[in-house]
């Protein structure tokens, strides 16, 4: 018994959790604008770029990081299913120093691939801003991205109108040129 | 000769007319709506909680117990808000040791809870005293599925507090760090 107890007391010695942190700052406070973004009409191989505003709020400069989020459904807009991948979608810059009390940009573009399968959807992903911190708490602000593609019914149905012509042009070349080379012959 | 050239005329005014309505269609204009207004933004007035020397398998909480830390939301959105745990790792080797967080507040060896509880919530939880646990998925911080409450408009506040759970065995002597992320997103 007397074993077991010192045992308990060496496990327990010294162990130091959430690691104090002697800067005075004891508070976040930061913004982010706008707070949703909409991109409508991005054709497959088109490419949209905007910007996101960091608004540092503290009395301290804060480096500030960017990541994509899939949100779960029950999250997202009505009728926006799951961005298919967080490649097409970059920042500027990883990450970013924002001094006390002031505010900086930060560009973030959307590249959808050429394939035409990615036409005719809507999209919704999360565009996380954070503030680098050794702290227990951090906070973590989204923007809503939502992102509409053209609808695939142009894409598809341009094949079928492309064949379609190319024939009536042939068709017509012949038609005419027999035309000239019967008149031309003579009696 | 020129029955020739003329149906070759003939056939690229016709494909040039045709194609129109196709290159119109190409050159559709991109939207991009920007919600400027609105910035989201939130705050929180402590991010340190230094614990100490911590004994195994024993709960420790904040003081006060749920009022220990203040969530204001700022910014002109309202917002909904979620909360991310993490494993906790030894400051001078990350990759050398750690703790697990575990998915139901509950502990074992080398394996840690942790728990919030929001000022005035007295039911919810597993446990049905209000305390929730925190794990590595991001789950609803306020509001909740099965809740009465909704999202939390600019001025809203929430106070809450923290319960840590040790685990029932780990290597003594080790600083230990870990973070909890609050987050929120334009409701």
């Amino acid at each position: 018994m007397t074993r077991r107890i010192k045992l308990t007391g060496l496990i327990a010695a010294l162990l130091v959790i959430f690691l104090p942190s002697f800067t005075l700052a004891q508070e976040v406070n930061f913004g982010v604008s706008p707070a949703e973004v909409r991109i409508n009409d991005l054709p497959p191989g088109g490419t949209a770029e905007f910007e996101l505003t960091i608004h540092n709020k503290d009395a301290i400069a804060h480096v500030f990081t960017f990541t994509a989020f899939h949100p779960p459904e029950e999250e997202r807009r009505e009728g926006r299913a799951e961005f298919p991948d967080d490649s097409w979608i970059s920042f500027s810059s990883p990450e970013i120093e924002v001094a006390a009390n002031s505010q900086a940009n930060v560009t973030v573009t959307v590249s959808i691939p050429q394939e035409q399968e990615w036409a005719g959807e809507d999209w919704e992903t999360w565009l996380g801003v954070a503030a680098e911190s050794s702290d227990l708490l951090g906070v973590k602000l989204y923007v809503r991205l939502l992102v509409s593609t053209t609808p695939a019914a142009g894409g598809k149905s341009n094949r079928g109108v492309f064949a379609g012509i190319a024939v009536a042009i042939v068709l017509l070349g012949c038609g005419v040129y027999y035309y000239f080379r019967r008149k031309a012959k003579p009696e | 000769m020129k029955v020739v050239i003329t149906s070759i005329v003939v056939a690229t005014i016709l494909a040039l007319i045709s194609s129109l309505p196709a290159l119109a269609q190409a050159s559709s204009t991109i939207t991009i709506i920007m919600t400027g207004v609105n910035q989201i933004s939130i705050r929180l007035d402590k991010t340190q909680w230094p614990l100490g020397n911590v004994t195994s398998d024993t709960q420790y909480e904040t003081s006060p117990p749920i009022e220990w830390c203040t969530l204001t939301v700022e910014g002109n959105s309202n917002v909904n808000t979620f909360i991310l745990g993490d494993d906790a790792e030894w400051v001078d080797n990350p990759s050398a040791y750690k703790w697990t967080l575990s998915t139901d507040g509950t502990n074992g060896e080398n394996v840690y809870g942790l728990r919030f509880r929001i000022s005035g919530d007295t039911t919810r939880g597993p446990l049905g005293d209000g305390y929730v646990p925190i794990t590595k998925t991001e789950s609803e911080f306020w509001p909740y599925a099965g809740g009465s409450g909704s999202s939390l408009a600019p001025g809203d506040t929430k106070q809450f507090g923290l319960r840590l759970l040790t685990p029932t065995y780990f290597v003594g002597g080790r600083q230990m760090q870990t973070q909890i992320t609050i987050s929120a997103v334009a409701a």
